[in-house]
C-alpha cells in the first residue's frame, strides 16, 4: 500500500513516517508528505497513493476541503483522518465525505498502526 | 460575553493530562489551575490557537525548550532545532484546543497555530483574567493559558 501523510506539523508527519518505517507495517510504503491540502493534491496527483492520513486544521486548504477534492480526483483512495477536532460531528462529517476512518489526537503508535491497517485493508 | 464555567474549564485540565498520558505514558503533575489576576510567567516556546465561531479567545501553551526536546526524543525525533521545537509546541496547542470541541461542540472553530519564541509571548496576548493551568512533567515546568468566552 502506498501512503501519503498530510499534516501541517512536522512532528506529526515525522512520527507517522517512523511508525510506518519501523517495521510495524511492512506492507505500507511511504510515497509522499504534504503540509496542507493544496500540497496534498499536487503530491497525490503525482504519486497516486492508496492510503492517505489527513489532518483537518491546516493552512491554505483544510482537510475537509482536501478530502472532497482528493476523492473527486482519486475516488479509490482510502483516507484516515487524524485530527485534534475530536467531537462526533467532525468525525461524522469526515466519514460522510468519504473518509474511511477517524483517529483523534493525541494518539499512541499502536492506535495509529491498528487504524492504518484497518483502513488499508478496507475494514 | 460569558466566561466559561469552572466545570467547562476542567476539560482543559483533563486534556493536558490526556496529552502527556498518551504521548509519553507519564502523567504530568498539575501544580495549579486558577484564574490569573497577575502576570503569567511564560516560557521560551509558545503555541497559540485562536477560537472563533460561538467562542472568542485563545489557548496558549508555553513550554521551555528542554521539555519539548524530551517530548520529541520520546517520539523518536532527533531534529531538536528551534524550528522543530516551535512546531511541537504549536501542535500541542492545536491538540488541546481541538479536543475542546468534544465538550464545547462543533460551534467552536479553531485557527491553525501561531508559534512564538520568547517568554514575553504569553504576556502579550492574554486578557486581564485568563485561566491558567501550571504543570510539571519530568521535572520541567509548563503553563497552559485558557482565555476563552462564549459569544
Amino acid at each position: 500500500m502506498r501512503l501519503l501523510i498530510v499534516d501541517d506539523s512536522n512532528m506529526i508527519r515525522s512520527r507517522i513516517s517512523r511508525v510506518v518505517q519501523s517495521g510495524g507495517l511492512s506492507n505500507v510504503s511511504l510515497v509522499g508528505l504534504a503540509r496542507n491540502g493544496a500540497e496534498a493534491l499536487r503530491v497525490a496527483r503525482a504519486t497516486q497513493p492508496d492510503v492517505v492520513t489527513m489532518d483537518l486544521t491546516m493552512p491554505e486548504m483544510d482537510g475537509i476541503e482536501c478530502i472532497k477534492e482528493m476523492l473527486r480526483m482519486l475516488p479509490r483512495t482510502n483516507i484516515l483522518v487524524l485530527s485534534a477536532l475530536s467531537d462526533k460531528s467532525t468525525a461524522i462529517q469526515a466519514l460522510r465525505l468519504g473518509a474511511r476512518g477517524f483517529v483523534a489526537k493525541p494518539f499512541s503508535d499502536d492506535e495509529l498502526k491498528i487504524a492504518l491497517l484497518d483502513v488499508a485493508e478496507g475494514k | 460575553m460569558e466566561s466559561l464555567s469552572a466545570e467547562d474549564l476542567k476539560l482543559f485540565v483533563e486534556s493536558v493530562r490526556q496529552y502527556f498520558r498518551v504521548v509519553t505514558r507519564q502523567e504530568p503533575q498539575i501544580t495549579s489551575a486558577y484564574l490569573a489576576t497577575g502576570e503569567l510567567q511564560g516560557h521560551d516556546y509558545n503555541g497559540i490557537v485562536s477560537f472563533s465561531g460561538a467562542f472568542n479567545g485563545h489557548v496558549i501553551v508555553s513550554m521551555p525548550g528542554q521539555l519539548l526536546k524530551e517530548l520529541l526524543l520520546l517520539q523518536g525525533e532527533t531534529d531538536l532545532s528551534q524550528g522543530n521545537l516551535l512546531d511541537a509546541v504549536g501542535e500541542i496547542a492545536n491538540t488541546l484546543a481541538g479536543n475542546a470541541r468534544k465538550t464545547l461542540g462543533p460551534a467552536l472553530q479553531i485557527s491553525v497555530p501561531v508559534r512564538l519564541h520568547g517568554s514575553a509571548g504569553i504576556q502579550a496576548r492574554v486578557r486581564k483574567h485568563p485561566y491558567a493551568i501550571t504543570l510539571r512533567w519530568n521535572h520541567q515546568p509548563a503553563v497552559v493559558c485558557i482565555d476563552i468566552e462564549r459569544r
